[in-house]
């Protein structure tokens, strides 16, 4: 972890002054032109079928994508790590899966409103947790997580451990991954997009002053405390949309596909490997790890192996390459334009 | 009344085991400040060795502790080597303890999974299914044993720690480190050995609890966050609020199991630790983690 003043920051963003035409357009373009090829991707499978793999893998891509950049708003901005960010993963599903099995309310209509409940308990989770900080944070997050767990086994509503069975969508085979598939890459690009206001903006500027020293940013007058919560209020609000949508497509509520710890790890792992505190980095970090453990699986053959890949790579990461893919190569002047988001 | 009492017993009998559990993760904190989240999982491993050797050789599990103990010591010391040594300067250092050794222990767990699968294991030695029992009460055998080979052992600890050189040594570089460098203490070699010594009490525990609690490898999530409030509620670095709060929290955890059902009693150091943490994070008889 390098220590950057505030003045090394100045000089980085300024670094930039002269952007040529065909970068700018390029910056724009790419972006741009990768949402298009997946907002047309799913025609592929209405057109020819065949293709719900891939429409599979790129929703668990999209799923990881908005954990590791909502993450990356406490985590990355304000360096409060949290090791159990799957519990807003959690309370999204549970609360749509139990609106819907007890009042048959769509959980694609009820997944905004999830995610701002999420949201909510976020802000009360930080409230109390974000008194402390460093490992002492890192520590009330897991306990948050066993907490959460513990409860849901043994709530007898939600069925304990052997969960919650929902109702399949009506729609055919060949369609219905389509809804998910759009609902999460709205998702997706509002999370990413709101990390790139959020880190372009004087909020943003306050969480990264933070994480660089917390005493100092207090002491300059910014509001440290409300800045954090908020941070952490709001990196819920999309986990607990995507939750509610991704109960609804799994069909099944149960505390072990929600909440087990490593799947906090897994998020940590993906935004560190990109870049913790860049736009894109977590993004990218996601996506690579999801093919990791894809390949993992498919050729290693074994899950418990999965887990032991996972928990290596954090350990090189950590050890080896803190600032991650996006932070590095930035640092290098190396970062493709269209990367570049901040 | 009698019942009342008879769960004080049943607690008391676990207590020992749970701070022996924790003794060598708050060693391990007060000498080099890495807040070990592997640390179930080394025990875990241990618990394995010992099944391992019990089922193949039929070796008792309290003998394989002979195994376990100087095994887990070189895994420390090896670990701690790797991992930790060229780092100790750094000022994120803690933090960064915490994510590796909580990676570690992922790996150590996919690592079992892949190598004895997920099955619910435990050895059972002749007395692992029977009490004694004294007048109206009843306590299992193991735990008896357990317990008191634990204390034993955390004495010992104690022990060594008060009265020998090296003792004296671990005990100034948990004080101030920068101090007891100056002073001539080798804190390198201090730290690492204090890293063996805590995976010793590990592998210690591991073969104990093989006989009193069923395992897997994933179980040392559950365990995690157990240990985290036994040395948190004790104070992060001290060994007698170890001890202290593994009796304390023991017994409550066992009255919850009588009257609200055992699955509840997780529930007990979950939520013990995460008041703790936010109300009083320097614990019982300790200091605060972070500065």
């Amino acid at each position: 972890m390098i220590d950057k003043t505030s003045s090394e920051i100045a000089v980085q963003a300024s670094r930039h002054p002269h952007i040529s035409k065909t970068s700018l357009w390029l910056k724009k373009g790419v972006p741009t032109g990768a949402l298009v090829v997946l907002a047309l991707f799913p025609l592929l499978q209405i057109a020819f079928d065949g293709y719900n793999y891939w429409l599979h893998m790129l929703l668990y891509v999209f799923l990881y994508v908005i954990m590791a950049t909502s993450w990356n708003l406490i985590g990355g901005y304000a360096g409060y790590i949290s090791l159990g960010h799957n519990v807003f993963f959690g309370i999204g599903a549970y609360l749509s899966g139990m609106v819907f099995v007890f009042f048959q309310i769509s959980p694609f209509l009820t997944a905004p409103i999830t995610g701002l409940i999420a949201m909510l308990g976020g802000l009360l989770f930080g409230l109390i947790a974000l008194r402390t900080r460093g490992s002492t944070f890192i520590i009330s997050t897991i306990a948050l997580v066993l907490l959460v767990t513990e409860l849901l086994d043994n709530w007898k509503l939600t069925g304990g451990t052997n969960g919650l069975p929902m109702s399949m969508i009506t729609l055919e085979g060949q369609y219905a991954k389509i809804p998910y598939y759009y609902y999460l890459l709205v998702i997706m690009v509002l999370s990413i997009f709101t990390s790139y206001l959020i880190r372009h903006s004087k909020f943003g500027l306050g969480l990264r002053a933070i994480s660089q020293d917390e005493i100092k940013t207090e002491v300059a007058g910014i509001p440290t405390r409300r800045y954090k919560i908020l941070a952490f209020g709001i990196s819920g609000l999309f986990i607990g949309m995507a939750g509610a949508i991704w109960g609804s497509y799994l069909t099944y509520l149960r505390p072990s596909i929600f909440l087990p710890v490593n799947i906090g790890t897994t998020i940590v792992l993906m935004a560190i490997l990109g870049g913790k505190g860049t736009v894109s980095g977590p993004a990218i970090g996601a996506a690579i790890m999801i093919a990791v453990n894809e390949f993992v699986v498919a050729k290693l053959g074994a899950t418990e192996l999965n887990i032991v890949v996972t928990g290596l790579i954090l350990i090189l990461v950590l050890l080896y390459f803190p600032e991650g893919i996006v932070g590095t190569l930035k640092a290098k002047n190396l970062l493709p334009s269209f990367l570049d988001w901040g | 009344m009698i019942q009342i009492i008879q769960v004080l017993i049943l607690g008391l009998a676990l207590g020992g085991v749970y701070a022996l559990m924790s003794s060598g993760m708050t060693l391990i904190f007060g000498v080099m400040r890495i807040v070990n989240l592997a640390h179930a999982a080394f025990i875990i491993m241990a618990a394995y060795i010992s099944f391992w050797l019990f089922k193949v050789w039929r070796v008792d599990p309290i003998v394989s502790m002979a195994v376990t103990m100087p095994v887990m010591f070189l895994v420390g010391v090896l670990y701690y080597r790797v991992l930790f040594a060229s780092r100790a300067d750094n000022p994120r250092f803690t933090d960064i303890t915490v994510l590796v050794t909580f990676a570690s222990a992922l790996v150590i767990e996919g690592v079992l999974s892949y190598l004895f699968t997920g099955i619910y294991r435990s050895t059972s030695p002749v007395y692992a299914t029977r009490p004694f029992l004294i007048g109206p009460f009843f306590v299992p055998q193991s735990q008896v044993y357990a317990t008191l080979i634990s204390i034993a052992l955390i004495v010992s600890l104690w022990l060594f720690l008060q009265y020998t050189r090296v003792g004296n040594a671990i005990r100034a570089t948990m004080q101030n480190r920068n101090s007891a460098q100056v002073v001539g203490v080798n804190v390198a070699l201090v730290s690492m050995l204090s890293f063996g010594i805590g995976l010793a009490m590990a592998g210690a525990a591991g073969s104990l609890l093989s006989f009193i609690f069923t395992f897997f490898p994933s179980k040392h999530v559950a365990w995690i966050g157990m240990l985290m409030s036994l040395v948190v509620l004790g104070g992060m670095g001290s060994l007698m609020g170890a001890m202290l709060s593994s009796f304390l929290l023991a017994v409550i955890a066992s009255y919850v199991s009588f009257y609200w059902g055992p699955t509840w009693a997780p529930i007990t150091f979950y939520l013990a630790l995460f008041l703790i943490l936010l109300f009083r994070p320097q614990g019982l008889l300790g200091k605060k983690m972070d500065g």
